[in-house]
């Protein structure tokens, strides 16, 4: 079972190259796209054995973020019907490219080993690079090259330190997850220390954490919406499952407070910079990066705040996936009628496009955390948490950093969806595939808002109960 | 005995690492890379006392062909239409980068010594030797502006950390050692599409990235 889940993906990629026409490709994407779902559905009734020697195995967190997956990729699929009706170029490798991304990112979640999950990751940044370079202008060839280069680096550190792990073992060295955090073997701590370093660095580097999140808006910023939303939502949440795995590890082996400590100084810089950041940019999907930054940092803070804050990151990570996917699908869309995302652009959506203007605005209040929407819940809960464990001027700090940030996105959305409408240049109407491709997280947010369904909190309470033994 | 050669491997990745980092030429800098790669490759024969079982063998043939005879020729692929093939510019000057790289070689000394290797060591040279490798990979990377020697300082960071990796063999699955052989391969071919891309899209100026105020496209 757990084989086949990646394998799906991996060959419909593969069947890819074959000389179809371009609807068929896009038909047979969202077919794997579901078989992959049903897949998913299947893991939730009952929980697959391990296969491969254990190398691959799956656990209630990896099963949350692979359900998350799932759906994104669903949703994008959806959307990429509506969008193809418009664009004129071979989809070939697009097509091959997400499938192969689906594949590693499938393969991240199972992983039971740490050298296998480099690998996963490490091949997330190759399938994701050339999706990048789709208008293939020399800009979006510079945000391909930055995020390629950035990425490989980070994700070398991350194998040095994985290297450094394997070394902290005393007796016998293993990378097996299960054995290292059943407590078979004996880590010695200075190794261990220099491996958590390494290893959240290179991670932090992927997942686009404050000082190295440069080639976050370059890279947004010039792939096409639903590029941008794969990335943002679920791309960046395989990097936080390898930080939940260094917090599995870290949690046995009496590292978690230098490890919160380290998770502290990554999240709160995201926070501090992403606002700053954000206020001279001109351009939707930039800003809407800069807001990935920040979310990003609430996640790992979540996180280093240990107890409450595990539940509270977990849940903002389900949240943050869906409020992502809208903005960047609604972003996607209006590159596509307007021919750009810069404000100088782009005016009055909402009177031009009803539908998508009020996506936009439902993106805005979704993304920085407002009622009804579920990230309001967890934002709040990661405060708590973050009172709960004392930490007040990280509270505050989270806040303001919030504060901040609804100002700075406020000013660039009102401004692109208010005002005398610019003529459109290339779609002339709203597609139905794609309007339902962002209607289908905005309703889950909402739902998600207002009541949690029970087999979601358990399998939640579940997967924080694996990082903090004991708490939850 | 063993022991000399292993030594004498890891200075050598070391020194040719250096020669990198003073090399002007693109077409030098692949080719020391080559060489580089090719010591990489022989340190387990060095480690195992050339009996190795066929696993063993398997890696170091693999690890030999595709990081020093395919890789390089690749490289050498993105670079085929480059009128001017030296470097253009470096943030800071071949002399001065150096002088950097010799207070690097020492930073890796210095950490690695406050290090232990548990037990299994057969040479103290291994694990500053890799450090200071990855240090001046990481150097080159971030000093040079032509996107090929960028590529060639993520290779020799690579093989810093390969120097260091093939020192752990046995915790590493064979499955695990070619995937990540495998990946690294497969960046250097994106890598080399990109920068083949960039130097159409950039013919007229050299292959220096511009760094030019980002925006929006369709």
């Amino acid at each position: 079972m757990l084989f086949a889940i990646v394998a799906v993906p991996f060959f419909s990629g593969m069947l890819m190259f074959l000389p179809f026409s371009k609807p068929v490709r896009l038909w047979f994407v969202l077919g794997a796209a579901f078989a992959h779902l049903v897949f998913c559905g299947c893991f939730w009734r009952s929980m697959p054995c391990s296969e491969f020697n254990e190398f691959l195995t799956l656990d209630p967190l990896g099963l949350i973020v692979l359900s998350i997956i799932s759906g994104v990729f669903c949703l994008i699929a959806v959307y990429a019907i509506g969008y193809y009706v418009h664009e004129q170029r071979s989809n070939r490798t697009f097509c091959a490219c997400l499938l192969f991304l689906l594949a590693s990112m499938t393969l991240v979640t199972l992983c039971n080993h740490l050298g296998l999950l480099w690998v996963a990751l490490a091949s997330t940044t190759l399938f994701a690079a050339p999706l990048i370079s789709f208008h293939r202008c020399p800009e979006s060839l510079e945000a391909t090259w930055k995020y390629l280069l950035v990425c490989s680096v980070g994700v070398a550190l991350a194998l040095m330190g994985t290297f450094f792990l394997a070394f902290a073992g005393h007796e016998v060295q293993t990378l097996f997850l299960s054995d290292i955090i059943n407590g078979k073997i004996l880590l010695s701590g200075r190794w261990l220390k220099l491996a958590v370093i390494f290893m959240s660095v290179g991670y932090g580097c992927k997942m686009g954490l404050a000082p190295m999140h440069s080639w976050k808006p370059a890279a947004y910023g010039q792939a096409t919406g639903m590029v941008a939303a794969l990335m943002s939502s679920v791309v960046t949440l395989c990097s936080f499952l390898a930080f939940c795995r260094i917090g599995q590890i870290c949690a046995k082996s009496g590292l978690s407070d230098f490890y919160s400590s380290l998770l502290f100084i990554m999240g709160g810089l995201s926070l501090v910079i992403a606002p700053v950041l954000i206020l001279g940019e001109g351009g939707l999907k930039r800003v809407l990066a800069y807001s990935s930054v920040e979310n990003m940092g609430i996640l790992v803070l979540g996180l280093g705040f240990g107890g409450l804050g595990v539940f509270a990151a977990l849940f903002h990570m389900v949240n943050n996936a869906l409020s992502k996917a809208v903005m960047f699908l609604t972003a996607g869309s209006i590159a596509q009628k307007y021919g750009s995302t810069r404000v100088s652009h782009v005016r009055g959506v909402v009177h031009a496009y009803p539908v998508t203007g009020v996506f936009l605005l439902i993106g805005l209040f979704a993304g920085t955390g407002m009622f009804p929407f579920a990230t309001f819940h967890s934002e709040l809960m990661v405060i708590n948490a973050a009172i709960i464990s004392r930490h007040y001027g990280l509270a505050a700090l989270f806040v303001a950093s919030l504060s901040l940030m609804f100002i700075g996105m406020t000013r660039i959305i009102f401004e692109m969806s208010q005002g005398p409408a610019t003529a459109p240049v290339l779609a002339k109407q709203e597609n139905f595939w794609m309007n339902v491709a962002i209607a289908l997280p905005v309703l889950a947010l909402v739902i998600l808002g207002l009541w949690m369904p029970a087999p979601l909190e358990i399998m939640l309470r579940k997967a924080a109960g694996l990082l903090t033994p004991g708490v939850v | 005995m063993m022991t000399t050669w292993i030594n004498a491997s890891c200075i050598l990745v070391v020194f040719l690492a250096l020669s990198i980092l003073a090399s002007y030429r693109m077409a030098g800098m692949i080719h020391l890379f080559a060489a580089q790669s090719l010591v990489v490759g022989l340190v387990p024969l060095f480690l195992r006392q050339f009996s190795l079982s066929q696993n063993d063998l398997m890696i170091v043939a693999i690890t030999i062909v595709s990081k020093s005879f395919i890789t390089p020729n690749i490289l050498f692929w993105a670079i085929r239409h480059v009128p001017t093939r030296a470097e253009v510019k470096p943030l800071i000057g071949i002399g001065a980068s150096l002088l950097v790289s010799a207070l690097l070689i020492a930073v890796a000394f210095w950490v690695a010594a406050s290090l232990q290797l548990p037990g299994l060591s057969k040479s103290n040279l291994v694990l500053p030797c890799s450090l200071a490798a990855v240090l001046l990979g990481f150097m080159l990377l971030v000093t040079r502006t032509r996107a090929i020697s960028q590529v060639v300082g993520y290779l020799v960071m690579e093989n810093g950390i390969f120097l260091f990796a093939l020192s752990l063999f046995d915790a590493m699955p064979i499955l695990i050692e070619m995937g990540i052989l495998l990946d690294v391969f497969v960046a250097v071919f994106i890598m080399a599409i990109v920068v083949n891309h960039i130097n159409e899209e950039f013919s007229r100026q050299p292959m220096t990235l511009v760094r030019s105020k980002m925006g929006e496209n369709t």
